[in-house]
């Protein structure tokens, strides 16, 4: 690995999260293309690459956009486990949107097994002020409740795109340069765990 | 002699003896050495000749050793050589029988595989045999185009969908790896790679198969140069496949699509088909506010919970058996508050309860093996050891089973103590030992029982049952011990009360067999009876024969006292029948009559029930007449006065005095007087004035009427 970080540039790996709908896949593209797409299509589940410059250092992003739906809890937890930071969406003109946000953090945490994991809480569409449905109070609370990062952005007008991509890549390089001078301590969990389950075995 | 015949015919012998010559078809001995002495002349030269001849048959014996060993040497090998053929053979077959046995398992895996239930999507594509028949062939083509794939058959229902060349590419330098030959099924996504040294069919090495319920496909849109690429997540590998074209990618993306909704498909109607509560699933994927978590939101259990399984293993296996109830109990009351508070379906939920049922079953198999009569188990705990398993298995509410098995349980230890007890000594001795012991364990078992099964009516029945079961057991031991014909009446008496006696001692329980037991023993008491009847009636004949009619003496005064005594206790006056100062106006044959009577009449009495009331009067009735007709016998042939005046005194003294005791303690016991008494005394009336009834012959007898 540390053979392969030396030739390549550091690869990040984003997951996108959030109900159907939301605009997962708009801000993506909007991301990698600066392209707005108008017409709704649920995605199953479309990765993307790019090779960009973060904070004077070539770095490559691997952006993975889920399905809003996906039938089997063991796929998803395939999806989560390979990513390295998590953008949840919703969209401010929703309320189911924003409550489902709740329910992923919770999976996310629970495959990831680690509450500090690189995580934005983005609240989309915001150019649709009108329609708003979520204040950003209520927002901001539950960023704060979850210690993370809460950012409106909209696809349509670019608004915040470039940030909340950014800002999530600063936090994984940063944790991963936390992780790479203290051991991980999730390993070590793991084999206790392990342990305790071989010990009841045996009796 | 020969010396002298060489010598003669040596000189005519020229050529040098040799092998040729010696092995030649027409060697003959005889002419040779003919030949030899006629040509050769002289001792030295036969001589010479001798040693020739003698150093070639040397070289010849030597040449034939170094033969026969040569062979022999060869024989060794070839003998070892064929040996190791031999096993060379038998590997040969064992591979060969081996094979056999393989291919035709394989044969029956592919006939069972006929009969499973396939892909439901493709139905309208093609009918349902004419799939089933192509799947099959299918899989046969695939088995032999892939090496090491045999458990690709194991799978019932596995259907093949598509299958292609693919090249691999690094997930993480975009460079080729290498090509690869993937088939898609529907229930997982099989990689195999070219075989390299590949001699015939085997054109592919089976590498791995992914799972498709854990496979998360990715279209994978921009990958820098690389294009038509699709990946695959299997935590924590992620590999990347490019596909030749873009409409390539998208039949391979497509057809996953459809091997994920067949496999829910299937899935779900084999939860139908279990009947268990079908979950939310299917009804989200068209609801657009569905929302992927909600099913497992339930899954974050308390680890407690999730190890319950192997603690209670544990548990039974240590034989903790009350801890391993209080954990089921726990387990029960999580899973039905958490199935309550969401109706979602839940896999570890569901999961868990099926193995916490299973390991209930079996908490409830090992409690009942515990309980179970076993011959090898020793009784020595007594019921007292049963307690823990059978108010365990009432906490389980198995109550039913562990009713019969304690019942069960019950039966042999009764059984045990049973034969315990020895026949020695008398009848009496022997029925009272055994009562005690049945009745004291019933009565222990009936205080056993009602502690372990306060509150069930099913159980109480089952008891009741199980009592009277016993019962009828112990009373058949009872008759075969009790009513032999040699037993008395009396002892046959003594027996049955102290059977009633002991019986009674379950009411305290709530438990009256004392019915049954009587009904059990009725017809053998009535047979006692009669037969008692008739030894009675027998010896009153007999004693009838040698009656001189005489007044009886007892020679002293004191006798004569005691005598009276005697009567007086049994409530007769004999005072006004005695004359002189040991005489008593009474026969010796009337006086043991009227003992032996009173004595019948007390059994009678002590035996009686409702049921044996008849026989009672009857047997009173017959015996009584007997003495009576003696007497009337008696006065009918006497004909002196004196005589008369006497047997008249002592057809009273039985008729009135006796019969007057006698119904006294009947109507003690009864209630009201005997009947068949009173009628007997009205019928001899005329007797007590010494009148001989003439009417005699014409009556009938009073027994017939009753039989």
């Amino acid at each position: 690995m540390a053979k392969k970080l030396a030739v390549q540039p550091s690869l990040h790996k984003v997951i996108m999260v959030g109900s159907g709908g939301v605009g997962k896949s708009a801000l993506t593209l909007q991301f990698m293309y600066d392209e707005f797409v108008e017409d709704y299509e649920p995605t199953k589940a479309d990765s993307y690459r790019k090779k960009i410059l973060l904070d004077g250092e070539d770095v490559q992003i691997d952006i993975l956009d889920t399905a809003g739906q996906e039938d089997y809890a063991a796929i998803r937890d395939n999806y989560f486990r390979s990513g390295e930071g998590f953008l949840c969406i919703f969209s401010i003109t929703e309320d189911e949107s924003f409550q489902a946000t709740q329910e992923f953090r919770e999976q996310i945490l629970r495959v990831k097994n680690d509450e500090n994991i690189p995580f934005l809480l983005v609240g989309n569409k915001c150019d649709l002020e009108d329609k708003r449905k979520v204040s950003l109070q209520e927002a901001n609370d539950r960023a704060k409740q979850w210690g993370v990062p809460y950012v409106e952005t909209s696809a349509k007008t670019r608004e915040h795109v470039d940030k909340v991509f950014y800002d999530l890549m600063r936090e994984i390089r940063a944790r991963k340069m936390d992780e790479n001078k203290t051991n991980n301590g999730r390993g070590k969990d793991k084999s206790k765990k392990k342990k305790h389950c071989c010990l009841f075995m045996c009796c | 002699m020969l010396f002298v015949v060489s010598k003669v015919y040596k000189m005519e012998f020229s050529k040098e003896p040799n092998f040729d010559m010696l092995t030649a078809k027409d060697f003959t001995p005889e002419k040779y050495v003919k030949k030899l002495s006629q040509n050769y002349v002289g001792g030295s030269e036969l001589q010479n000749l001798r040693r020739k001849i003698k150093s070639l048959s040397e070289e010849t014996s030597s040449n034939l050793k170094k033969n026969v060993y040569e062979n022999y040497v060869q024989f060794i090998e070839t003998a070892k050589e064929i040996s190791h053929l031999e096993s060379e053979m038998y590997q040969l077959s064992y591979l060969l029988s081996e094979q056999k046995s393989l291919l035709s398992a394989l044969s029956t895996t592919s006939i069972l595989e006929d009969m499973q239930p396939i892909n439901i999507d493709r139905d309208n594509k093609l009918n349902e045999k004419d799939f089933e028949e192509e799947n099959k062939q299918k899989l046969a083509a695939i088995l032999e185009k892939v090496e090491g794939c045999k458990e690709l058959l194991e799978v019932p229902g596995r259907t093949f969908l598509y299958e292609g060349d693919l090249l691999e590419i690094d997930p993480t330098e975009n460079t080729s790896l290498k090509t690869v030959h993937v088939y898609l099924f529907t229930d997982g996504f099989m990689i195999t790679n070219r075989n390299s040294n590949s001699r015939g069919l085997m054109k592919y090495v089976y590498e791995i198969m992914y799972d498709l319920s854990s496979l998360a496909v990715v279209n994978v849109r921009d990958l820098g140069n690389v294009k038509h690429a699709f990946k695959l997540l299997i935590f924590p590998d992620t590999r990347v496949f490019q596909c030749s074209s873009n409409s390539n990618k998208k039949e391979w993306l497509d057809k996953f699509d459809q091997a994920k909704k067949t496999r829910l498909a299937q899935e779900q109607q084999k939860r139908e088909s279990i009947t268990e509560k079908s979950p939310s699933r299917s009804a989200s994927i068209e609801s657009p506010t569905y929302n992927p978590f909600e099913e497992d939101m339930g899954t974050i259990h308390p680890e407690w919970f999730l190890d319950i399984p192997e603690e209670l293993d544990v548990c039974v296996a240590q034989r903790h058996f009350e801890e391993a109830l209080s954990l089921l109990q726990k387990a029960k009351d999580y899973i039905n508050q958490t199935a309550s508070s969401s109706e979602k379906h839940d896999h570890v939920l569901i999961d868990i309860q099926r193995k916490v049922e299973q390991r209930q079953n079996s908490l409830t198999e090992v409690l009942m093996k515990e309980l179970e009569v076993n011959p090898d188990k020793s009784l020595q705990g007594g019921l007292r050891a049963a307690r823990r398993a059978v108010r365990l298995l009432n906490q389980l509410g198995r109550e039913t089973q562990s009713c019969n098995l304690f019942l069960k349980l019950c039966s042999s230890m009764l059984r045990t103590q049973c034969k315990r007890v020895k026949r020695e000594g008398s009848t009496t001795t022997y029925i009272r030992h055994l009562s005690s012991v049945v009745f004291t364990n019933m009565c222990h078992m009936s205080d056993e029982f009602l502690r372990a099964f306060p509150d069930s009516p099913a159980c109480a029945s089952a008891y009741v049952v199980w009592a009277s079961n016993e019962l009828l057991q112990f009373t058949t031991h009872l008759i075969k011990q009790v009513f032999m014909p040699q037993t008395s009446l009396a002892t046959i008496t003594e027996c049955i009360i102290l059977v009633r006696t002991q019986c009674e001692r379950l009411y305290g329980y709530g438990i009256d067999l004392c019915y049954q037991l009587d009904g059990a023993l009725r017809s053998s008491l009535m047979k006692a009876l009669r037969d008692a009847r008739d030894k009675l009636i027998d010896s009153i004949k007999l004693r009838a024969l040698d009656d001189k009619w005489i007044p009886m003496n007892l020679h002293s005064k004191s006798s004569l006292g005691r005598c009276i005594q005697e009567h007086a206790q049994m409530g007769l006056n004999l005072e006004s029948y005695v004359s002189g100062d040991t005489w008593l106006q009474l026969t010796a044959s009337t006086l043991s009559f009227t003992k032996m009577f009173l004595s019948l009449l007390n059994d009678c009495m002590k035996l009686k029930t409702t049921e044996l009331m008849y026989t009672i009067d009857e047997t009173l009735y017959n015996v009584f007449e007997a003495q009576i007709r003696h007497n009337e016998n008696a006065l009918r042939t006497e004909l002196n006065q004196e005589q008369r005046t006497f047997l008249t005194k002592n057809a009273e003294f039985l008729l009135v005095n006796l019969i007057e005791v006698a119904q006294k303690k009947y109507k003690e016991n009864v209630g009201y007087e005997c009947q068949t008494l009173q009628k007997l005394r009205k019928e001899y009336v005329a007797l007590q004035k010494g009148v001989s009834p003439t009417s005699r012959s014409t009556k009938t007898k009073y027994s017939s009427e009753f039989i």
